[in-house]
């Protein structure tokens, strides 16, 4: 089956996501045109069941990536008052 | 619309139920729905919003006031890593007693030769051992059956409490032992040094002596349980059992033979499916009949323990701590980054030290892909060097293909060794990963619980994990 996904509705990191997912089950071919993916989907027998994942799935990543995007200054400062003296430990600092 | 901003935060459905979890692993059960609410600013909830500030998922400020105590709530979740390696095992011999129908460690004949540990690798091995900068030091002796060599026991413990009155370190001693023959000797040896018994049990007889070989084990490890208990305590005396293909269809009655015999806990082990890849199929069975073997076991435990009997499932336990609590777990299984070298490390008879146990196992079917050095080696030169730095570039799953969206992943943790042995790739591909099905039925399966019948088993769960 083939299945066509606007690239302005679902990034290419979201739709790699959830192919990456599904690659253990189907064999996924991928093109682009334009702002169009194209997937090509090999091994697939219920295709009302696969769509249904699959969009669940391609929204549910979607919500992620808009968490991510919106988090990733916040995340950086945290990580690094939580672990940031670990950067200036020499490493026989480190090996003591 | 409400003015805030996100704080990182992931989630996942279950049961038509979005969970909530952050970068700490609390989480929050909401309706469906949330998610979108909470990107497009439009809770109205007011409830809800409450617990979504209070809990760290969205911040009124800027850069909130308390992210210092959100950083070090953050450090207290990786405290492992402060601790470094305390975790020591010293494989003394693959000597043993026993004919484990499922043995892992290759063990050999009760008589052969030339595959024990000799005394100076074990006085190098303590050396090393204390290089480590861990104020906790466990030194975990294993085999095939330790306690055959209990002159290269002695001799270890010696040392490392000659070298510990400079060190100071707090020593602690653990036994992995069948029980098939705890001599006196060897008791009054644990009694001097307060070591921990850990043997195996795998339920009833008719279990026991089909995964163990013989025809008397239970009866004996069921004695030797005894005796241990009666010369030193019952608490120093702990079990581990291993789901055989047999055990499966036996969830309730293993849970009961341990109930019996006094415990108040069960580790429900998988199998490590080592070097046996070229088998998949079979395994990929193995895990689905494992996942609802542990299931019906835990729903099991949850039962009696609503009779008023205190009785934990183990590796569900490490993972509630995960969840509802501030801590960390010292169990290497489940840590990012991963607790090889990190944790755990071994010294095996060889001679050699490797980064976990099955890393040692793997080297009894000719695969040293995890030997890090020798025991007389430079501590800086095995711990750190070339395989501990190569395995260091995949060993949190915050960086992994699969694992870092994932959402659970708070809770699990990332096993280079095992997707090495079970995929030929230590990275690991996650959609065909038995670690991943594993640990990801398991996590969902407890959020399941807590969603659909949270007032009946988070009681249970919280004295679970005190
Ligand atoms: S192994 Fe699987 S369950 Fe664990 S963090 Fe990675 S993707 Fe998630």
């Amino acid at each position: 089956m083939t299945l066509k996904i606007d690239r302005k509705i679902f990034s290419d990191s979201c739709i790699s996501t959830v192919v990456y997912w599904f690659s253990s089950r189907y064999a996924i071919q991928r093109s682009i045109q334009g702002t169009i993916e194209t997937l090509t989907i090999d091994g697939v027998q219920d295709e009302k069941q696969f769509l249904l994942e699959f969009y669940q799935k391609l929204n549910d990543y979607k919500l992620r990536n808009q968490i991510d995007e919106e988090t990733k200054y916040i995340k950086t400062i945290l990580y690094a008052k939580a672990f940031g003296e670990f950067d200036e430990l020499t490493e026989e600092e480190i090996l003591e | 619309m409400r003015k805030y901003a996100l704080l990182p935060f992931n989630f996942i459905t279950i049961l038509n139920h979005e969970i909530l979890i952050n970068e700490l692993g609390d989480f929050i059960i909401t309706p469906i729905g949330t998610v979108q609410k909470i990107l497009s600013h439009s809770i109205s909830d007011e409830d809800l919003y409450k617990t979504l500030v209070s809990n760290f998922f969205v911040t009124e400020e800027i850069l909130p006031s308390l992210l210092d105590i959100y950083a070090s709530r953050l450090r207290t979740k990786k405290g492992f890593l402060d601790d470094k390696t305390s975790l020591h095992i010293f494989v003394l011999t693959l000597r043993c007693n026993q004919n484990c129908i499922y043995c892992q460690a290759s063990s050999q004949e009760e008589t052969s030769k030339h595959c024990s540990m000799s005394l100076e690798d074990m006085t190098a091995s303590v050396q090393m051992m204390f290089h480590s900068p861990s104020p906790n030091l466990t030194m975990e002796f294993q085999g095939g059956e330790p306690s055959l060599e209990i002159d290269l026991i002695r001799h270890g413990i010696e040392t490392a409490e000659e070298i510990n009155k400079e060190k100071n370190r707090k020593l602690t001693y653990v036994l992995c032992t069948n029980c098939r023959k705890l001599s006196d000797d060897m008791l009054e040896l644990c009694k001097q040094y307060n070591i921990l018994i850990s043997t195996s049990l795998d339920g009833p007889s008719y279990i026991h002596n089909k995964n163990r070989g013989r025809e008397d084990s239970y009866e004996k490890t069921i004695a030797g349980i005894n005796k241990a208990r009666a010369v030193l305590g019952n608490e120093f005396v702990s079990a581990l059992m291993t789901t055989s293909e047999l055990a499966l269809d036996y969830p309730k009655e293993i849970v009961d033979e341990y109930v019996s015999d006094g415990f108040n806990g069960i580790f429900l082990r998988a199998l490590n499916p080592y070097g046996l890849a070229a088998q998949n199929e079979d395994w990929k069975r193995y895990n689905q009949r494992f996942i609802s073997f542990y299931k019906t076991a835990v729903d099991y435990i949850i039962e009696i323990n609503k009779h008023g009997i205190f009785f934990r499932e183990e590796y569900a336990s490490i993972i509630l701590r995960k969840m509802l609590t501030p801590y960390t777990t010292g169990f290497v299984d489940l840590q990012s980054p991963a607790g090889t070298i990190n944790s755990v490390i071994v010294y095996n008879y060889d001679g050699y030290v490797y980064a976990s146990d099955e890393s040692r196992m793997l080297a009894e079917i000719h695969d040293y892909s995890f030997r890090l050095g020798k025991v007389t080696d430079k501590y800086e030169d095995v711990f750190c060097g070339s395989v501990a730095k190569r395995m260091g570039k995949i060993w949190a799953n915050e960086a992994l293909a699969g694992c870092s969206s994932c959402p659970i992943k708070v809770y699990c943790g990332a096993d280079p060794v095992r997707h090495h042995s079970t995929q030929g790739d230590m990275y690991g591909f996650r959609p065909t990963s038995l670690v991943c099905e594993k640990n990801k039925a398991i996590i969902e399966y407890l959020f399941s619980l807590i969603v659909e019948r949270g007032d009946e088993v988070l009681p249970i769960f919280r004295r679970w994990v005190k």
